[in-house]
């Protein structure tokens, strides 16, 4: 823990404030007596450290003010290029997890009665590692799987641990995040993703993206910024969500048809001859076949199909001609494009067709590939290698055009029910709550011979384990260093802020380790987290001990240039807008209308979900902070169009019944004139399941339950919003 | 965020009980100068007239937590003499020590209490039943409050539901006194009719100056505090008790219709403090 | 002496909580003391529809109905125009709540005490510069500084922006907003 201490002195000068708090207590963190007694000992030390957010994926950076050990506060940190200096809701909340009263204090083990009783961690550590032996024996090692939602350490952990063991299996919850936008990108661009240069835009749309709920301070400083100096924002969303704050325009598009509205934009691009033909031209295969197929794509065509006026279709074209080719299409994430619909990855390959008709790859304005810096080669001696395994990633036989660097987690769920998969160890994954239907995935993760769950809390996912290891908290541990793409690319670090709270917790680094050392593959762990944080940074000219100094370090060398023509990835090397492997995996060659599985008719709505900006996901509703601003607002209320309500008989605040084809339940109902009257909006975070979550538990309803187990064809998303509820008004 | 009331039960049992001992004394001033010889009606009056009042500080402690885990600190409530509530302890412990000084030397029935001393009591019992209102009627968050019609209103259902107490004590003790004060009875009716009277003007005024005092309005005639405020305080704390004495006046005493009628008038006392308390919706502010 | 003020800047607002649990963190509140509340309004009909996000807190009112009503003097007008809390004289009468008209003072339910956002930046130390809500608003819709400066950012803004404040002259306010 790097600690720069500030003296006693220079504190008591410092104010009032702080003195009080120290006399009056630790409220918020953890024992106010353990506070009061540190004011009669000594003068408590106080200290500050870098590390890094835990509360979503963003991983802000930011400066821990400590006493005496304990979390004082948070300060992002200004350099951090997540942050920039600003934390949100979650991030402040979040901290609090570290002396949470829900958190997991020791090793469990479900015993017959299916009941969790504490055990040693050896003894963990060699029941888990006589079933992983015995799977192996029977099944091979491809019979063991695992689930990790991204982090440093998690990630590179848990990787080298499946992989030391023989196996692939390696997956992230992408399928119910980014799966569908990667994989289209892969068959179109050759890239993952890319970054929209909105600060420097004219225009920008943003199709189910919303910086203002699903907070990276760095994202909403560019959208405003953007907005400030005139670049025209333009929002496609069913629900006008926050980010209209810093929009000019709310396109209240019909849910899970926004491929319609890029083809038809492309249409009257390509009809119009305002697309950049050259860039096309040089850039491009099979620009011919997909223009031929954009004919009958015309406004009016979309019209119907989006709920969308093809005058306004034709006049958002028109402005993007305009403007670019300082213009896009921002990336998106999870929803529209990320994995909610049958069209998911679809509609990301038109996405980037669309920007490829701007022109505005790598231009000032447009659509980037920023720079990227990764840790180099490590001395093998220190780090051994491990193997290549035999069986690649099971899953992308079913799922062809599936990302492979994340795999499709839901055909992992079916190869368990299958029996194809039969030990799985999740790290910080709330799987079973919120990637796809609880029910089916209690089912399929119930016949496993061995789960292994590594967390802080009784996730639902947890409950469903024959293993739980305690986890330490992110404030708790240091982690290997994170880099971040960017116009300048940079690294940061988790590190230990805080002392340990509970003792029987091990971090991550340390619990994959013991583990490979109990399943006979301890060889290839033969370091510290430190020694491999330390290495990886002295590939990149810096070391653990300078990186903690600042918290984040730039590589200003590799500062990002507009305008280099990229390298498409691609098998034929150029923009695809034909895809053989798309056509192999039966779609057709070029992004072509795609209805969505299921539509409403006049009576039902499609249930469409969202973030709200104090939570991510499911995993910081026990946040009490966070919770508590639930409650006082209402906000696990569901969003009903203020037509369809009236209609219905239903007023602002009205209990209801929500019923799909798989559940039901009730729930208050927030009337708003802020919804496309086709969907229904419910907030994505609520009803836990998890009685050890005592702040979480049974608030709301949880977005998933409603949800069919489904899975996108080709890309092997979750498709979470293709479903269809219809409304009762309870009482009436 | 939806708006949860300041006070509730506790404080409108404070209001309630401090108006009831005011009015308790006046009753029994009243009693004992039209009635002298109803000496066991007095005592009752003047018995209800401080215990409740104490009983009503002690619930006023209850409800300041920050004060009841550090009593000394309730040495402060004298610092502020711009606080209506600063006048409300003073105002109540002259009451309450006056009327402990009259109850005490009635109870000892050597000398009668100075009736210097009993007019103190009968000035700071108005007083007690005001400052009620009065506290209520200075805060400008709350239209259904901020009026001057209140203090009014409380000052009648203070004297009404005093005498209500103090005829219900007199009707259970010495039943045989209470009859025939058909004067009283007179007075005792007037109350509940002057009370609608004042209500239909506060509610209506209220209603036509402000959105919240509109929407604190509809909240008691027509939303969550309808049945409270039709049942609780129009029927059984006014109509019912009007009806009943209207009745004795023209046939005669009835004593369980009396006692009746002077607990729906306490059950009403009671339901009109809570109610106002609790159906007050601050100013609009955007 | 300086006279403390703030101003906000609704139309920067994206209702995102954050200057909430900031506040709540760097001051070590309970998750119920609420020193900042929200009001939502939506305006427009489908699909012209706007929303202003309207965070509310102590306006440190010169002419404090909180601080008139209060019995005990727990409440008062500090150095700065600061209205303050002297948790250690406060009874928890609620009163001071009741006189609030814009419901932002909040119990300590722990201590049972009232208390209100303080303008931290008053006492702000150690790495905060100013307050804890200031500081952490993401979009920059919070401004502090001395409103009898007429060079303060916040004496700058209120002029050039026209802010109001919420309620007219409901009180003296010292919150300025921008609508």
């Amino acid at each position: 823990m790097s600690e720069k201490a500030i003296t006693r002195r220079s504190f008591l000068a410092g104010s009032a404030g702080v003195a009080t708090l120290v006399a009056g207590g630790f409220v918020g963190f953890g024992s106010w007596k353990q506070a009061k007694a540190a004011e009669k000992t000594e003068q408590p030390v106080l200290a500050t450290a870098h590390s890094m957010c835990n509360a979503c994926s963003s991983k802000c950076g930011f400066t821990a003010y400590t006493i005496d050990g304990k979390l004082r506060k948070l300060i992002g940190d200004a350099e951090n290029p997540m942050c920039k200096g600003k934390l949100c809701a979650r991030g402040y909340g979040y901290s609090q997890i570290a002396y949470s009263k829900d958190r997991l204090t020791d090793p469990l083990r479900k015993n017959e009665r299916g009941e969790f009783e504490a055990v040693s961690w050896d003894q963990a550590y060699s029941e888990i590692a006589e079933k992983v032996a015995s799977i192996i024996g029977s099944d091979g090692p491809q019979a063991i799987a695992a689930v990790q939602d991204p982090r440093p350490s998690g990630k590179y952990y848990t990787t080298r641990f499946v992989n030391a063991l023989g196996s692939a299996n390696v997956y992230t919850h992408a399928a119910a995040c980014d799966l569908s936008r990667a994989s289209g990108f892969l068959q179109t661009i050759g890239a993952s993703t890319y970054s929209s240069d909105i600060v420097n835009s004219k225009m920008t749309m943003f199709i189910g993206r919303n910086y203002a709920d699903a907070i990276r301070p760095s994202s909403v400083a560019q959208l405003q910024q953007a907005h400030e100096s005139g670049a025209r924002i333009v929002i496609v969303d069913p629900r006008c969500n926050n980010t209209i704050a810093f929009a000019d325009e709310w396109v209240p598009i019909n849910p899970g048809t926004d491929l319609a509205l890029i083809l038809s934009m492309a249409h009257v691009l390509v009809a119009k001859g305002l697309y950049d033909q050259e860039y096309v031209k040089a850039n491009g295969v099979g620009f011919d076949d997909w223009a031929a197929k954009l004919v009958s794509y015309t406004p009016t065509w979309a019209e119907r199909i989006t709920g969308i006026s093809a005058g306004i279709i034709e006049r958002l074209a028109l402005e993007f001609a305009e403007a670019a080719p300082a213009a896009s299409i921002e990336q998106g994430w999870r929803a529209a494009i990320g994995s909610a619909y049958r069209n998911s990855g679809e509609t990301a390959r038109a996405v980037c067709l669309f920007n490829t008709l701007l022109g505005c790859w790598n231009q000032k304005g447009g659509a980037l590939f920023t720079s990227t810096v990764n840790s180099g080669a490590l001395d093998e001696g220190r780090f051994p290698k491990v193997p290549k395994p035999a069986v690649p990633l099971l899953g992308l036989d079913d799922y062809p055009l599936a990302n492979p660097a994340t795999g499709s987690v839901l055909q992992a769920a079916k190869l368990a029910k299958d029996g194809a998969i039969k030990g799985m160890f999740f790290y910080q994954s709330n799987m079973a709550a919120g990637y796809a239907n609880p029910a089916y995935l209690a089912e399929a993760l119930g016949s496993l011979d061995l789960m292994v769950v590594i967390d802080v809390q009784m996730s639902e996912t947890a409950m469903l384990a024959d293993y739980v290891l305690p986890d330490t908290s992110y404030l708790e541990r240091t982690e290997i260093p994170e880099f971040i793409d960017g116009m300048v690319p940079a690294v940061a670090l988790r590190d230990q802020v805080i002392d340990k709270v509970l003792p029987n917790t091990r971090p991550v680094d340390q619990i994959y380790g013991e583990l490979a050392e109990a399943c006979g593959v301890g060889e290839y762990f033969p370091f510290t987290v430190e020694e491999l944080a330390d290495a990886q940074l002295r590939t990149v000219g810096l070391s653990l001990e300078s990186l903690r100094e600042v918290g984040t370090s730039f590589f200003a060398d590799k500062a990002y240039a507009y305008g280099a023509v990229p390298i498409w990835n691609t098998p034929t090397g150029k923009i695809q807008f034909t895809s053989d492997a798309c056509v192999k995996a039966g779609l057709t060659a070029t992004p072509e209308w795609l209805a969505p599985s299921v539509m409403p008719g006049s009576d039902d709505f499609r249930l469409i979900g969202g973030k709200q900006p104090i939570h991510s996901h499911t995993q910081t509703t026990n946040i009490e902070d966070l919770m508590q601003i639930t409650k006082d607002y209402d906000l696990t209320r569901v969003w009903m169009n203020a037509d369809r309500a009236a209609q219905m008989g239903i007023s602002d605040g009205d209990t209801v019944q929500i019923s799909s084809s798989v559940h039901s339940g009730t729930v208050r109902v927030k009337v708003t004139e802020r919804l496309n009257p086709t969907a229904l909006w419910i907030p994505s975070h609520y009803g836990c399941s998890s009685p050890e979550q005592h702040t979480a538990y049974g608030v709301g309803l949880r977005q998933m339950d409603f949800v069919p187990f489904h899975i996108e064809p080709a890309y092997g998303s979750a498709m979470t919003e293709e479903v269809i509820v219809t409304v009762k008004k309870v009482g009436a | 965020m939806t708006f949860v009331p300041v006070w509730g039960g506790i404080i409108a049992c404070y209001l309630f009980l401090a108006g009831l001992g005011g009015g308790a004394f006046i009753t029994a001033s009243l009693v004992k100068r039209m009635h002298p010889e109803a000496t066991g009606v007095v005592r009752v009056g003047r018995v209800i007239a401080p215990i409740v009042v104490i009983v009503g500080l002690c619930l006023l402690m209850v409800d300041a937590r920050g004060g009841l885990y550090n009593p000394l600190r309730f040495v402060f409530l004298l610092t502020n003499p711009g606080s209506v509530m600063t006048w409300g302890v003073v105002i109540l412990a002259v009451f309450v020590l006056a009327a402990l000084i009259v109850l005490l030397m009635d109870l000892i029935g050597k000398n009668e209490a100075p009736a210097w001393l009993v007019w103190v009591g009968n000035v700071f019992g108005i007083l007690t039943a005001a400052y009620t209102g009065v506290l209520l009627g200075v805060v400008n968050t709350f239209p259904l409050w901020n009026n001057a019609l209140l203090p009014v209103l409380f000052i009648v259902s203070a004297l009404s539901t005093g005498m209500a107490a103090v005829m219900l004590g007199g009707l259970i003790t010495c039943p045989e006194q209470v009859k025939g004060m058909v004067d009283l009875t007179k007075v005792h009716l007037v109350l509940p009719a002057i009370e609608i009277v004042l209500f239909f003007f506060l509610l209506f005024i209220v209603a036509h100056v402000s959105t919240a005092g509109a929407a604190s309005v509809a909240a008691m005639v027509s939303g969550g505090y309808a049945l409270a405020f039709w049942v609780g305080i129009m029927a059984v704390g006014l109509v019912i008790p009007l009806v009943i004495e209207i009745r004795a006046l023209r046939s005669g005493d009835n004593r369980g219709l009396a006692i009746a009628g002077d607990v729906g008038v306490l059950i009403g006392g009671y339901l009109v403090r809570y109610i106002i308390i609790v159906a007050a919706l601050p100013v609009v502010l955007l | 002496m300086a006279r403390y003020g703030m101003l906000i800047n609704t139309k920067k607002c994206i209702g995102c909580y954050t200057c909430l649990v900031a506040c709540h963190r760097q001051n070590n509140l309970l998750p119920t003391e609420n020193f900042i509340r929200f009001e939502e309004r939506e305006t427009g009909t489908y699909p012209n529809v706007g929303v202003e996000n309207i965070p509310l807190q102590c306006m440190h009112c010169e002419d404090a109905p909180c601080a008139a009503v209060c019995p005990t003097g727990a409440t008062y007008i500090g150095p700065g125009g600061v209205v303050a809390v002297e948790e250690g004289r406060c009874i928890g009468c609620k009163y001071c709540m009741a006189a609030c008209p814009y419901q932002v003072r909040v119990v300590n339910e722990s201590t049972g005490t009232v208390d209100k956002c303080r303008f931290c930046t008053v006492t702000a130390t150690d790495g905060t510069k100013t307050c804890s809500c200031v500081e952490a608003c993401l979009t920059g819709a919070r401004t502090f500084g001395d409103l009898d400066d007429p060079e303060s950012d916040v004496s700058k803004a209120i002029v050039e922006l026209n802010a109001k404040p919420i309620a007219g002259d409901l009180t003296k306010a010292k919150i300025f907003y921008v609508r």
